[in-house]
């Protein structure tokens, strides 16, 4: 193969590419706009809608033979309650706006001076986010009076608060908050960033082959004196070279805009937050793991899209092959899927794995070599599949390729 | 003196049809040949068996003397192939795919410089040679493709029916430039058409092929008569008619 007639193919065909506003606009420009303006927008929405469920009255229902119990005076407290001391029907909360029922039992006082429980219920809509969060503090309320009410029981009868919670159960989280954000990141930026360099590859893949036969621009290169690996190399280091700067655009425009709604929503603390425990070494595998992907998706790309006879055609097959992409790193994130040295052979489902072990800062060695050599050997299958193609006569004449003829020579 | 192009028993089998069966001829340097048949009869594939697009079933092709099977990017090397199943890069303009193709033909740097500047010149690509290819006329689409098809200066030019689809000025212009090509600049050129003008006026020789067979090698003034015939148009009806 000669690398000058290599280096031709690639500078003519990024030259095009440059050229093609749309396609530009698509693979590098939009993720400047899109996540930012998204992520913005879900930041303005998601605020509002806090301060409403915050601030929001909400009108509670008191059944009149409550008013001498402590639970009117406590909902009384509650600037965000508007208490009315009102018998109703439980049906008849269906068709009020934003109201809560509660009903304290006949005798409430007396089963409490008896040391006996005494019932409180509360009738509401759990559909409703804001009646579901007023809810959550009314009952906060309550069995804070429920506990001070035991403990002047257990005053009054002298005994200590071991009494009535003879194991006192404790939990301490003793990941640090470094692992903790590696998880989350690792959990959904894997499939983000395969998805990324999909997307950046496929585009130009069916420029490059699908649109080239339909545009019936490819029979004067196999009419010229450069061999078929030559072609297939130069068209593979362009969707290569896009669906890599692709990703990179993407996910920097992602953390940057996710960085600066949590810079906003933290009141200036995402660095704690964005803090992430992944070393050199760590970063230097998720590099050469990510440039294998892209090569691994540009090379299968340019292979699928080649037996398409259109753009159209082949647009029909980036949902499919998209799916090849996804289960897997959907697979990635079931209960109890780790990285192991089978799970690094599968294609795909090793790469998501591996990004995500390097996230959270715990990886083997030999299991991230492993997902490596079969990367490796991943994307040079897809080659040999895009040559194959791509060496099929139908190709040659602007024809349909037929995949089982895709093993003959004719 | 040896030939630039042959054809030797060249055969073409598409599972459920032979396009070509058993085609041989020779072209020489200088030699303008036309080829004639109806739709269907076998030109394109002969042609694409000629320049290596298609791998013959049987037979062997050869230009420059060398073995288009066998010695396929030597062969390559001096052949300028166009058919109308060729188009341009829409977003190169005429300079650049020039430039192109003379990079992939391995033309040294200094020699498509002055290559380029020629073509250009001949054609009249500069006056249009601002513009994206996707932005250019019928007409000068093709005048840019066969300057591509001749940017590495080929002993053999192959052309697919060049003049489709262009008015009379167009295709005057092409003409004239086949002529030169072939009396001035030595090198074999084979032709494929449907316009019998063309072939009385250009042609050295004449092939017709008919239901892939080659029924007829030789000059258009034999062909007459063979047939008996006063025009060249009679002559082909008469040989794809029997």
């Amino acid at each position: 193969m000669r690398s000058h007639i290599i280096g031709t193919i690639f500078r003519k065909e990024i030259l095009e590419v440059l050229r093609d506003k749309r396609m530009l606009f698509l693979v590098i420009l939009m993720p400047f706009f899109l996540y930012p303006v998204m992520f913005t927008l879900i930041g303005f929405v998601g605020k509002s809608q806090g301060e409403k469920l915050d601030t929001e009255k909400v009108t509670v229902l008191l059944n009149p033979q409550a008013e001498s119990t402590p639970i009117y005076e406590l909902l009384k407290t509650n600037p965000t309650l508007e208490v009315k001391l009102e018998s109703f029907e439980q049906t008849s909360l269906d068709t009020m706006k934003n109201t809560v029922g509660v009903v304290v039992a006949d005798g409430f006082q007396s089963s409490l001076d008896s040391n006996q429980s005494a019932t409180v219920t509360i009738f509401y809509d759990t559909s409703k986010d804001l009646l579901e969060g007023r809810v959550r503090n009314i009952k906060a309320s309550v069995e804070q009076l429920g506990q001070n009410l035991l403990l002047a029981r257990l005053n009054e009868k002298q005994l200590p608060q071991g009494f009535v919670k003879p194991i006192d159960l404790r939990e301490q989280n003793i990941a640090p908050q470094e692992r903790v954000v590696g998880k989350i990141m690792g959990r959904f930026l894997p499939m983000l960033l395969l998805l990324f360099i999909f997307t950046g590859c496929i585009y130009i893949a069916i420029d490059i082959t699908a649109g080239e036969k339909e545009r019936r621009t490819l029979q004067p290169l196999f009419t010229a004196p450069i061999k078929v690996r030559e072609i297939i190399a130069g068209k593979f280091l362009a969707t290569y070279t896009v669906g890599l700067i692709s990703a990179t655009m993407n996910v920097l425009s992602l953390l940057v805009a996710m960085y600066i709604q949590v810079q906003l929503l933290s009141g200036g603390k995402a660095g704690e937050a964005f803090s992430l425990p992944i070393s050199g070494e760590g970063w230097a595998w998720m590099a050469l793991i990510i440039v294998l992907a892209t090569a691994f998706m540009a090379a299968i790309s340019i292979a699928v899209v080649l037996l398409a006879n259109s753009y159209k055609e082949a647009q029909s097959y980036v949902s499919p092959l998209m799916m090849i992409i996804i289960i897997p790193a959907v697979m990635s994130q079931m209960p109890g899927m780790e990285l192991t040295s089978t799970t690094a052979m599968i294609p795909m489902l090793n790469i998501s794995l591996a990004i995500g072990a390097i996230f959270q800062g715990i990886f083997n060695v030999g299991h991230i070599l492993t997902v490596v050599l079969f990367a490796l050997l991943y994307a040079g299958l897809a080659l040999y599949l895009a040559s194959l193609t791509f060496g099929n006569e139908n190709v040659v004449t602007g024809e349909k390729v037929k995949f089982k003829a895709l093993f003959s020579k004719k | 003196m040896q030939a630039l192009i042959e054809a030797r028993g060249l055969s073409k089998d598409f599972g459920s049809l032979w396009a070509a069966r058993d085609v041989s001829f020779q072209v020489e340097a200088g030699e303008i040949v036309g080829m004639l048949g109806p739709n269907g009869a076998g030109k394109t594939t002969t042609l694409r068996m000629l320049s290596g697009l298609l791998t013959p079933t049987e037979g062997e092709a050869f230009v420059g003397g060398h073995s288009m099977q066998h010695a396929q990017q030597e062969a390559r090397k001096g052949l300028g192939f166009l058919t109308g199943d060729m188009d341009l890069y829409r977003r190169l303009k005429p300079a650049e795919l020039l430039n192109y193709f003379g990079r992939l033909y391995e033309v040294p740097e200094t020699t498509l410089k002055s290559r380029v500047a020629q073509l250009m010149n001949a054609f009249h690509i500069n006056e249009f040679g601002d513009r994206f290819c996707e932005k250019l006329s019928t007409g000068q689409k093709q005048r840019v493709s066969i300057a591509r098809t001749l940017v590495h200066d080929p002993k053999v030019v192959i052309l697919d029916e060049p003049t489709t689809g262009l008015d009379i000025m167009a295709s005057e212009f092409i003409l004239q430039f086949i002529r030169s090509m072939a009396k001035e600049e030595g090198k074999a050129v084979i032709f494929s058409t449907h316009h019998l003008d063309e072939v009385e006026r250009l042609c050295d020789k004449v092939l017709v092929i008919h239901a892939g067979h080659l029924v007829y090698a030789g000059t258009p003034t034999e062909l007459n008569a063979q047939t008996g015939k006063a025009t060249l148009a009679d002559s082909f009806f008469q040989l794809v008619n029997a």
